[in-house]
C-alpha cells in the first residue's frame, strides 16, 4: 500500500546527514561565540576573546533573561552554547534554549525527578553528551534531545555522577567515582563504547602500589569527580584526583597513597599515564585535588614553558612543567596556614606534626571546605593574573577512632569521620576573589565577598577587562581584572555557587550564570 | 502575528497537543516493600487477567476497566484510588471491599494475582503492560511500511520532526500509543484540572513556515514560541531562533504532520505487531536512590 509520507518530514529525513555542528577543530580553537565545554576551552583559562561588554559600559549591565530549571535543587554547573542554542546540565538530564530569549526548546530528563548536581556537558557533531545519576552516560541530539545511545558507565558499585565529560580527539572522557576508586573513562562518541579506563587506585603488581602498606589499597577513594584540561599539540589529557578513602583517617593505609590528590596526565587515546605530580601525600584533609588545571604558555624564570597552575584545596599555588609533571614553583595563597610549613624543592609539603585530625578534633587552617574548591578559576592573558575564589579560615577536623579498623566504616563514617567549621570568630570561613600574579603567586590584590563564606562561584575573566564573579550571597558581580574594583552587581536572590559563561548571538554578547535552581543572561541595552 | 493567524495557531495548538510528543516525566511511585505479586510484569499473566477481567468484573467496572454500573473506572488518569499496590488490588479481589458494593470476587489466587497484574498494567504505562505481537515484524513495519523512521527517532536512528520514540512505552499506555497512530483528535493522559507547575517543551508539532525581513523562508516545525520569540527545526535540519520583530511573515500549517490511519493503511496483523513493538521501547525508570548514598563532593 503506498502511503504518504509528508513533505517537511521527507526534506528533514533527507537533510538528515547535514555537516556536524562541532568538530574537533571547533574544540580546539572554539569560536568565542560558543562556549563548548565545562571550561570553554581546552586550556581552562575561562577566558573570553569577547569584549563588547569592557569596564566602561559594564555598569549598564542588566538581565536579558532568566530560566527557572524545574524540579532543581541549588544548580551548579555549566552551561554549553552553540550557534545561538544553550544546552544546560540539571541532574540526570538535559535543557536546551533559545540563547537568546531563555525559551523552552526541549527537555530530556533520564530519571524523574533526580536530585543532586550536575556540573557540565560535552558536545561534539550534532550530540550533547551528560551523565546521569543512574550511573549512564547518555548522548542527545542537540537539536531534538532524542537518545542516540546511552551506555551504562564502567566499573562497580559507581557512587555518584554529577562530573562534567570533556569530549577529546571523538572520545568522550569522564571521570567517574566507584567503591574501588575513581576511574577516567573513555567512550567513543559515535557509539558510546567503552574505549579505555584508567583506574586511580593502583592493584597489586601496578605502579603506585608500593605507596599503600599492606591492603590498605582496597580503601580505595581518588574520587576524579570534576573535569578536566587538554593540551592538542602534546596530546596530554590532564585530571586532578581527590583524596585517598577514608577521608579523615589515615592510620589505616601508610605511605602516600598514590593516586590520591594527584594531577595525571593521560594519553587520551590510550588512557595510559604519562606523569603524575602528588599535592598532598597521605592526605588526611580531605583535600581533593580536582581543581581545574589552567594550561598556559608562558616565559617562567626566563625560559618559554608549558605551565599547568593549580590552586589547590591545600592552599598552595602551584605551577608547573605540563610536559613532563615537573614541579617549578608552589607558593602559600591563602593567609593561614597550619598543617605544612613549605614546600620541599621537589614540591613536597612539609608536614607539621599534630596537625592531623583528632577524636577530640584538631584546627586546621585552610579548613576542609578548602583554600579553594571546585568552582573555576580564571587567568587573564592580557593582566597575566590568576584569579581564584578563595575561602580563608579554619576548621575542626575530627576522626572516628585511635584504633582504624576497616570493618568500622560504613555510611558516613566512610570518611573516617568529619569537619566543622572553626568556631574561633576569626577563623570563620569568608570568601575571596584574589588576582594572584601568575608567575610568582604573589596576591596582587583582594576583593572580599562580605557576607559569603563557602564554596562561592567560579570565575569569568574577559578581553574587555573584566572578570565577573557571583558571591555566593547571590550577587552576581563585575570587578577591574586589572584592579578588583567593583564595576556593576545584580541580585539574583538566590546562592551562586556556579561558574560564569559568555557567548554572542546576533552580535551581542551575553553572560549567563546559574543562580539557585535558576539560570540569567545579562547583557548590555540594546540601544547603546 | 495577526490575530487571525493566533486563532488558527490554537485551533492548531488544540488539535495537534495530542500527538505523541510529550517528554515530561512522573515518576511512579517506588513501592515500600518488594512486590508480593508472583506474575508481576508477566505478559502472559497480563493478558490472562484481562481475559478474566472481562469475563467476571465488567458489570461494574466496564470492559477493560473503562467505566461501569456500579463501579469505578479503575485506570483512569489523575483519578488517586485507595487501594493502589498489587496486594491490595489482590486483597480486594479476594476480600471484597467492606462498607461498599465490592463484593468477594470468587476468584481463586492464581487469577486474583492475573486480575491484579493486568490492572497494574492499565495504571502502569505501555511497558507495564506491553501489547501482544511479533515484535520483529513490527520493528520492520516501523521502519519500512509504517515510515515511522521518517519523523521519528529510535535509539538514535531516524527523523528529527517528530518526538524521539527511545522512552515512549515508559511514558505512555498501550491505549494512547494506538490512539496517537489511528485517530486525528486523541487524548494524552493527563491531570484535566490540574494547574502547570513548571514551563514545559511544546507537546505538539506544528508545522509552519516564517519568511524573515531580510527575505529568507524557512520551513520547518514549531518547537516553541511567545509573544516576542519563536523556535523552530527548520527542513534544514538546523534549530531556528528569532525575534518576532525579524520576521515578516508567519504561516502555520492547521495540519498535523503525524499520519492518524494506520489502522487502515497497514493490515491488522501489521498494526497489532507495530503496536507491540512500539510498546516495548523504553526502560522502567529506576526507583530513586536515598539521598545517603550520594556522595558530593
Amino acid at each position: 500500500m503506498n502511503h504518504r509520507i509528508p513533505g517537511i518530514a521527507a526534506l528533514l529525513f533527507l537533510a538528515s546527514t547535514c555537516a556536524a555542528q562541532v568538530t574537533t577543530q571547533d574544540l580546539v580553537k572554539p569560536d568565542p561565540k560558543n562556549w563548548l565545554s565545562y571550561s570553554g576551552s581546552y586550556d581552562s583559562q575561562r577566558h573570553t576573546a569577547l569584549k563588547q561588554i569592557d569596564i566602561s559600559n559594564v555598569a549598564s549591565l542588566g538581565p536579558k533573561w532568566i530560566f527557572h530549571v524545574p524540579g532543581s535543587q541549588t544548580l551548579e554547573g555549566v552551561p554549553v552554547v552553540i550557534n545561538d542554542i544553550m544546552y544546560v546540565p540539571q541532574a540526570s538530564g538535559v535543557i536546551a534554549l533559545d540563547a537568546r530569549s531563555g525559551r523552552l526548546i526541549w527537555q530530556y530528563q533520564r530519571v524523574p525527578g533526580s536530585r543532586g548536581h550536575n556540573r557540565g556537558l560535552a558536545v561534539y557533531g550534532n550530540k550533547v553528551f551528560t551523565a546521569t545519576s543512574d550511573a549512564y552516560l547518555v548522548a542527545l541530539d542537540t537539536r531534538n534531545g532524542g537518545v542516540i545511545w546511552e551506555s551504562k558507565l564502567a566499573g562497580q558499585a559507581v557512587k555518584y555522577q554529577g562530573a562534567a565529560p570533556l569530549l577529546v580527539n571523538g572520545k568522550v572522557i569522564i571521570g567517574v567515582d566507584s567503591a574501588v576508586g575513581g576511574t577516567v573513562d573513555a567512550y567513543d562518541a559515535e557509539t558510546g563504547k567503552h574505549v579505555w579506563g584508567w583506574h586511580s587506585i593502583p592493584k597489586p603488581g601496578e605502579k603506585g602500589i608500593e605507596t599503600w602498606g599492606g591492603d590498605s589499597w582496597k580503601l580505595a577513594g581518588a574520587p576524579t569527580w570534576l573535569s578536566g584540561s587538554y593540551d592538542p599539540e602534546l596530546n596530554l589529557l590532564y585530571w586532578g584526583t581527590g583524596q585517598p578513602d577514608p577521608d579523615f583517617d589515615g592510620d589505616g593505609r601508610p605511605g602516600d597513597n598514590l593516586f590520591g590528590d594527584c594531577m595525571v596526565a593521560l594519553d587520551p587515546d590510550t588512557g595510559k599515564l604519562k606523569w603524575y605530580f602528588q599535592f598532598t601525600p597521605h592526605d588526611v584533609h580531605d583535600w581533593d585535588a580536582v581543581e581545574m588545571p589552567v594550561l598556559i604558555d608562558a616565559s617562567f624564570k626566563g625560559q618559554p614553558r608549558k605551565l599547568l597552575l593549580q590552586a589547590n584545596r591545600n592552599g598552595y599555588y602551584y605551577i608547573l612543567d605540563r610536559t613532563n609533571g615537573k614541579f617549578l614553583q608552589g607558593t602559600q595563597f591563602v593567609k593561614k596556614m597550619t598543617w605544612s610549613s613549605g614546600l620541599t624543592e621537589d614540591g613536597r609539603p612539609v608536614v607539621i606534626p599534630g596537625s592531623a585530625p583528632t577524636v577530640q578534633g584538631n584546627k586546621v587552617c585552610p579548613s576542609t571546605a578548602g583554600a579553594t574548591n571546585w568552582p573555576s578559576p580564571a587567568y587573564s592573558p592580557d593582566t597575566r593574573y590568576f584569579y581564584v575564589i578563595v575561602q580563608e579560615g579554619c576548621g575542626l577536623n575530627f576522626k572516628a577512632s585511635d584504633n582504624f579498623k576497616p570493618e568500622h566504616l560504613s555510611g558516613y563514617s566512610d570518611s573516617g569521620t568529619s569537619y566543622t567549621e572553626s568556631t574561633e570568630e576569626q577563623e570563620r570561613w569568608q570568601l575571596f576573589v584574589r588576582a594572584l600574579d601568575v608567575s610568582t603567586g604573589k596576591t596582587v590584590w583582594d576583593y572580599e565577598q562580605i557576607g559569603s563564606h563557602h564554596y562561592g562561584p567560579g570565575l569569568l575573566s574577559t578581553a574587555g577587562g573584566v572578570l565577573f564573579a557571583g558571591e555566593q550571597q547571590g550577587a552576581f558581580t563585575a570587578l577591574d581584572a586589572k584592579t578588583g574594583k567593583p564595576l556593576w552587581h545584580f541580585n539574583t536572590g538566590d546562592l551562586i555557587t556556579a561558574s560564569p559563561i559568555a557567548y554572542s548571538a546576533q552580535g551581542n554578547e551575553y553572560v549567563a550564570i546559574m543562580s539557585g535552581t535558576n539560570l540569567l543572561a545579562f547583557g548590555l541595552p540594546e540601544h547603546q | 502575528m495577526t490575530q487571525s493567524n493566533r486563532t488558527l495557531l490554537s485551533a492548531g495548538a488544540m488539535l495537534l497537543s495530542s500527538t505523541l510528543a510529550v517528554f515530561a516525566q512522573q515518576a511512579p511511585a517506588p513501592g515500600k516493600t518488594a512486590n508480593p505479586n508472583p506474575f508481576n510484569g508477566n505478559e502472559q499473566a497480563i493478558m490472562d487477567g484481562r481475559d478474566i477481567f472481562n469475563r467476571s468484573c465488567t458489570v461494574c467496572h466496564g470492559k477493560d476497566g473503562t467505566e461501569g454500573d456500579r463501579g469505578p473506572a479503575l485506570a483512569t488518569p489523575g483519578r488517586r484510588y485507595l487501594r493502589t499496590s498489587d496486594s491490595e488490588i489482590f486483597e480486594a479481589i479476594r476480600n471484597g471491599i467492606p462498607g461498599t458494593q465490592m463484593p468477594r470476587a470468587g476468584l481463586n489466587e492464581t487469577d486474583a494475582w492475573k486480575v491484579a497484574t493486568y490492572l497494574h498494567g492499565l495504571r502502569g504505562t505501555a511497558i507495564d503492560a506491553p501489547a501482544a505481537g511479533n515484535i520483529e515484524h513490527g520493528e520492520q513495519v516501523f521502519w519500512d511500511k509504517g515510515g515511522c523512521g521518517a519523523c521519528h527517532m529510535l535509539h538514535g536512528k531516524g527523523g528529527l520532526v517528530g518526538p524521539d520514540l527511545s522512552n515512549i512505552a515508559a511514558l505512555r499506555k498501550v491505549n494512547s500509543i494506538r490512539d496517537a497512530l489511528t485517530k486525528a483528535q486523541h487524548s494524552v493522559s493527563t491531570d484535566g484540572g490540574r494547574h502547570d507547575s513548571a514551563l514545559a517543551p511544546l507537546s505538539s508539532y506544528l508545522s509552519l513556515r516564517v519568511t524573515t525581513r531580510d527575505g529568507r523562508t524557512i520551513t520547518g516545525v514549531l518547537r516553541n514560541q511567545d509573544s516576542f520569540t519563536l523556535q523552530m527545526l527548520g527542513t534544514d535540519n538546523v534549530l531556528h531562533v528569532f525575534n518576532r520583530d525579524e520576521l515578516r511573515e508567519v504561516v502555520y500549517e492547521p495540519k498535523s504532520l503525524m499520519p492518524t490511519d494506520y489502522d487502515q493503511r497497514l493490515t491488522p496483523d501489521e498494526f497489532q505487531d507495530l503496536l507491540a513493538f512500539l510498546s516495548r521501547q523504553g526502560h522502567v525508570a529506576p526507583a530513586p536512590r536515598p539521598r545517603a548514598e550520594q556522595v558530593i563532593q
